[in-house]
C-alpha cells in the first residue's frame, strides 16, 4: 500500500521534473537559436549532412521570423497581418486583413483581440469592412466601427472616408482602458476581502445557492411582518459583496449592515456618480461625496 | 375589520414569492419528479438559509395545532430551522435514493405548500442541471435610431454607453408596470454564479386575483405552459428566451402567446427616455445554453467561429512574450499552414523517405484531418458542449447552367408557377426562410431560375459532424463553403453566392 503511494509520489515527481526539463530545454534552444552571428557560422562552417545544415538555418529562421514578430507586436501593441479566407465562396479570394491589438497590465501582455477586415466593395479596393473578430460585446466596435470605418452602402456610391490607424488607436484605448478596471476591480475585491467566486464547482452543500435572486424586494411589501436578519446587522461593520457589469461601468457595494452602493464608473476609471442607500432608503449624501474620485481608492475614501 | 388576506377581490398585484402551491398542485409535482437527490437537498438548504426563510416558511412544530395532532403522520415537524438544516445535511451525507428527499419535502417539512419561490428556484436549477433542456431562441436588443440625435448615439466618449442599461430593480418596475394590466404573474430574477448571465422567470398566473386560493386552483388546461425563461448573458445585448415546457410536451399556441407578451415587454422595460430599445432577431436557435453563451455571449467567440476559432484561443497568436519557437510552436505552425494555404499540400518529410503503400493511404487521412483543422479550427469538436442541434439555409443561388440551353429554358418557364404553390402547402407555420415579397420581386427580375432549394442538417452536433465528413473525405474539406463550418454563427439563413446573406454595415457578433 505504502510502497505503491510512494511510487505514485516517485512517478508524478518526474513528470514534474520532466515538464521543468522540458520548458528548459526549450528556452535554451530558442536562446541559442537566436545568437545573433548563427547563420553567418552555419553558413560557413562545414557540416557532415548537407540536409542537417538545410535543416539548421530552417530553425533558426523561424526563430528570427517569431523575435522580429514578437518585438513588434510588443513595442507597437497593435500591428497588421495578412490571413487567407479558406472559404472558396470568400468576398475578394479571400484576402483578409488582420488587426490584432495587444493588452499589457502590469508588464505582462494578458490579452490579445483580433480584427480582421476584408473588401466587399469591389469598386473601392481600399474600402475596408469588419468580417470577424474577437472583441467582447461590452467594447462599443459597432459605433468605433460607425464612426472611423464608415462603408458606403451601395457599390456606386462614393466612398466616404476610412481611417483605420484612428480606428485602431481607439478600439485599443478601449480594450486597454476595459482591462484596467477589470484589473481594479479585482484589487477592489481583494483589499475588501470580498470572498472571491467559488473555483470551479465546489458543491459542498454548505453555499448552496445557485445566485443571487435579484428581486427579492417584490415580496418585501406584500409581508407585513418583516424579520429583519439581526444577526446580519451585529458585528464589525464590512462590505459583503462587490461586484460590477461586464464592461465594469457600474460597481456596486453592498455592506453588512444592508446599506447599498451604486458607483459609475467612467471608461478611463473616475468615479463620476454615486448612489448609497441606507436599508431604510435614506440616501447617505456624505459617502457619496466621498466616493467621488479615482476608482483605485474607492475603499479608502469610504472608510474614511 | 376583515383581514386583508381574507378577501377576494380583482386587484392589480403581481404574485408575490411567498404565495404557495399546494403539493398536489400539477406544476410542482412535475418539477419536483424531474430533480436530482442532490439538487433536491442543495435546494432545501436554499430555501432554509436566513435570508430565503420569509419566502419559503417550512412546517415546523410551532405551526402545529394542539387539536389537530396526527397520529399517522410520517413526518415529525422540526423544532426549528436549524434543526431542519441539521436533517438536510444528514441527508447529503447519505446515500439513498431520491424519492426519500422528495416526500420529505412535499409530505413533511413543506406540507403545507412549495412557495411561488420554491418552486421557481427548483425550475432553474433544473436548467442549470440539464443546459439542454429547453429550446431558446437568442434576440438582440437594438437601439431604435433617434431621428433627432443620431450623432450623439454614434458617439463613444469617456462616459457613452452602447449596450442597454439592467438595474435589476428598475427593469422589474418597469416590467411589472407593462404586464400587470395584461395578466397577474410571479417574477423571479436571478444572477447564476456558474455562468455569466442573469435568468428571468415569468409565471403566469391566469386569474383576475392574485391570492394562494386562486393560484391553486388547476385550470384544467394540461398543455398550457405557465412558465417562460429569459436569460441575459452579462454584458452584452442578447436576450434568450424559452417556454418552460416539459420533456416532450408541445408547445401550445397559448404558451407562445404568453411569450410574446412578456417578450414584447421587455424592451419596453429596458427602454428610458431618449433610448428605447427593440428586440431584433439574430438568427439563433438551439437548445444548448453552452452553445449560447459562445455564439451569443458576453465573450470573444461571437463573431470568430468555425475556422475563426483559431483567433480567439491563442493558438493563431502567442503571447507576445512567447519566444519559443521549438515545443508547441509545431503545434500552430501546422494549424497556421492548414489555414493560410487551404490546397494544404502534405508535405512529404525528409526526414522519412521510406512509405510504404499503407503509409500513403494514412498520409491521404492525415491531409484530410489538416483540411478540416484547417477549415473548423480548434471548433466543432463533438464533446465541446456547443452543439448546434438544426441549422436550416436556403440556397439562393441561381441554378447552375444546363449545357442545353432550350432545355433550361423549358425549365425556366415551369419553375415560376410550380414554385409558388409547393411553398403553400409545406407546413401551417409559415417559416422564417419563406421568401419576402422584395426578395420574389428581386428574382423575378434577374434571368436566372433560382428555386427554392432548402437545405437542413440535424444532428446532435451539426458542425461535428460535417467536420468528421470532411475528415472522412465525404464532404470535399477544400471546396466546402464556408457556411457550412458553422462561421456564419446562425442557425437560419439564406445562402447566396456560397455565403450567408448578411444585412450590410451590420457587424457580426455585437
Amino acid at each position: 500500500m505504502d510502497t505503491a503511494e510512494a511510487l505514485d509520489a516517485d512517478i508524478s515527481d518526474l513528470h514534474d521534473r520532466i515538464a521543468t526539463l522540458r520548458a528548459h530545454r526549450a528556452n535554451l534552444t530558442s536562446i541559442l537559436l537566436s545568437q545573433p552571428h548563427l547563420p553567418t557560422r552555419l553558413e560557413q562552417r562545414p557540416v557532415l549532412h548537407e540536409r542537417n545544415r538545410r535543416n539548421a538555418v530552417k530553425l533558426v529562421q523561424k526563430q528570427s521570423n517569431r523575435n522580429l514578430e514578437n518585438i513588434y507586436r510588443a513595442c507597437a501593441g497593435v500591428t497588421a497581418y495578412k490571413v487567407k479566407d479558406p472559404d472558396p465562396c470568400a468576398i475578394d479570394d479571400g484576402n483578409v486583413l488582420g488587426v490584432r491589438i495587444e493588452v499589457s497590465v502590469g508588464g505582462r501582455f494578458v490579452e490579445t483581440y483580433h480584427v480582421l477586415f476584408n473588401r466587399p466593395n469591389t469598386a473601392h479596393k481600399t474600402m475596408l469592412k469588419i468580417h470577424k473578430h474577437t472583441i467582447p460585446p461590452c467594447i462599443p466596435l459597432q459605433p468605433l466601427a460607425n464612426r472611423w470605418l464608415p462603408t458606403a452602402k451601395k457599390s456606386a456610391e462614393e466612398p466616404k472616408e476610412q481611417n483605420l490607424v484612428k480606428f485602431g488607436r481607439h478600439l485599443r484605448k478601449e480594450l486597454v482602458s476595459w482591462h484596467l478596471r477589470l484589473n481594479t476591480l479585482e484589487k477592489l475585491r481583494k483589499d475588501a476581502k470580498v470572498e472571491d467566486k467559488p473555483a470551479g464547482p465546489d458543491e459542498s452543500n454548505i453555499e448552496p445557492a445557485v445566485g443571487t435572486v435579484l428581486n427579492a424586494f417584490v415580496s418585501d411589501d406584500e409581508d407585513s411582518e418583516e424579520e429583519d436578519p439581526l444577526s446580519e446587522a451585529v458585528g464589525p461593520l464590512r462590505i459583503s459583496t462587490l461586484d460590477a457589469d461586464a464592461a465594469v461601468r457600474e460597481i456596486t457595494i453592498t455592506w453588512s449592515n444592508g446599506r447599498v452602493g451604486i458607483f459609475k464608473v467612467t471608461k478611463d476609471g473616475e468615479v463620476d456618480k454615486a448612489v448609497v442607500r441606507t436599508k431604510e432608503g435614506a440616501r447617505e449624501a456624505s459617502l457619496v461625496s466621498k466616493a467621488l474620485g479615482r476608482i483605485e481608492g474607492l475603499l479608502e475614501r469610504l472608510e474614511a | 375589520m376583515a383581514p386583508k388576506a381574507k378577501t377576494t377581490v380583482p386587484d392589480c398585484k403581481n404574485v408575490p414569492h411567498s404565495h404557495r402551491l399546494p403539493t398536489t398542485h400539477r406544476e410542482v409535482q412535475r418539477t419536483f419528479t424531474k430533480l436530482s437527490r442532490q439538487s433536491l437537498v442543495s435546494l432545501a438548504h436554499q430555501w432554509l438559509a436566513k435570508k430565503n426563510r420569509d419566502f419559503c416558511r417550512p412546517y415546523l412544530l410551532g405551526d402545529r395545532d394542539a387539536d389537530e395532532e396526527d397520529e399517522d403522520e410520517q413526518y415529525t415537524p422540526a423544532q426549528s430551522y436549524e434543526e431542519l438544516q441539521e436533517i438536510y445535511k444528514e441527508l447529503a451525507a447519505r446515500k439513498g435514493g431520491k424519492r426519500e428527499i422528495q416526500d420529505r419535502i412535499l409530505e413533511g417539512d413543506w406540507r403545507t405548500g412549495v412557495s411561488m419561490y420554491q418552486l421557481a428556484t427548483a425550475e432553474i436549477q433544473y436548467l442549470l442541471d440539464h443546459p439542454n433542456s429547453l429550446r431558446w431562441t437568442a434576440k438582440r436588443l437594438a437601439r431604435i435610431p433617434n431621428a433627432k440625435s443620431v450623432s450623439l448615439d454614434m458617439e463613444v466618449t469617456n462616459d457613452s454607453e452602447h449596450l442597454p442599461r439592467f438595474q435589476a430593480q428598475t427593469f422589474m418596475a418597469n416590467l411589472a408596470r407593462e404586464l400587470t394590466p395584461l395578466m397577474k404573474a410571479h417574477y423571479l430574477l436571478i444572477k447564476i454564479k456558474t455562468m455569466p448571465m442573469t435568468i428571468l422567470r415569468v409565471y403566469i398566473h391566469d386569474s383576475p386575483y392574485s391570492t394562494e386560493a386562486s393560484l391553486a386552483v388547476d385550470n384544467g388546461n394540461v398543455d398550457s405552459a405557465r412558465a417562460v425563461f429569459f436569460i441575459w448573458p452579462n454584458g452584452s445585448p442578447f436576450v434568450y428566451s424559452s417556454i418552460a415546457n416539459h420533456f416532450g410536451q408541445v408547445i401550445s399556441d397559448d404558451g407562445r402567446h404568453l411569450r410574446d407578451i412578456v417578450q414584447q415587454a421587455i424592451p419596453k422595460a429596458f427602454s428610458r427616455p431618449s433610448a428605447r430599445y427593440q428586440l431584433a432577431s439574430t438568427n439563433f436557435t438551439t437548445k444548448s445554453l453552452d452553445a449560447l453563451l459562445a455564439y451569443r455571449g458576453p465573450g470573444k467567440s461571437n463573431a470568430a467561429s468555425g475556422g475563426w476559432s483559431i483567433f480567439q484561443d491563442h493558438s493563431f497568436s502567442q503571447n507576445a512574450l512567447d519566444f519559443i519557437t521549438s515545443q508547441r510552436g509545431d503545434g500552430h505552425e501546422k494549424n497556421r499552414m492548414g489555414r493560410d494555404n487551404a490546397t494544404g499540400t502534405a508535405k512529404a518529410g525528409p526526414g522519412r523517405p521510406k512509405r510504404t503503400l499503407e503509409d500513403k493511404e494514412t498520409s491521404e487521412a492525415k491531409r484530410r484531418r489538416e483540411v478540416a483543422a484547417g477549415r473548423f479550427g480548434s471548433s466543432a469538436q463533438p464533446n465541446d458542449g456547443q452543439g448546434l442541434e438544426r441549422v436550416e439555409v436556403r440556397i439562393d443561388d441561381p441554378f447552375p447552367p444546363v449545357p442545353d440551353s432550350s432545355e433550361q429554358a423549358d425549365d425556366a418557364e415551369t419553375s415560376n408557377i410550380s414554385a409558388q404553390p409547393a411553398n403553400h402547402n409545406r407546413r401551417g407555420r409559415p417559416s422564417m426562410l419563406d421568401r419576402s415579397q422584395d426578395e420574389i420581386e428581386e428574382l423575378e427580375g434577374g434571368d436566372s431560375w433560382v428555386p427554392d432549394v432548402r437545405v437542413v442538417f440535424q444532428g446532435s452536433h451539426v458542425f461535428a459532424g460535417v467536420r468528421q465528413l470532411v475528415e472522412q473525405g465525404v464532404v470535399d474539406g477544400e471546396n466546402m463553403p464556408g457556411w457550412m463550418t458553422g462561421e456564419a454563427g446562425v442557425t437560419i439563413g439564406a445562402v447566396k453566392e456560397g455565403r450567408i446573406r448578411t444585412k450590410s454595415g451590420q457587424i457580426p457578433g455585437v
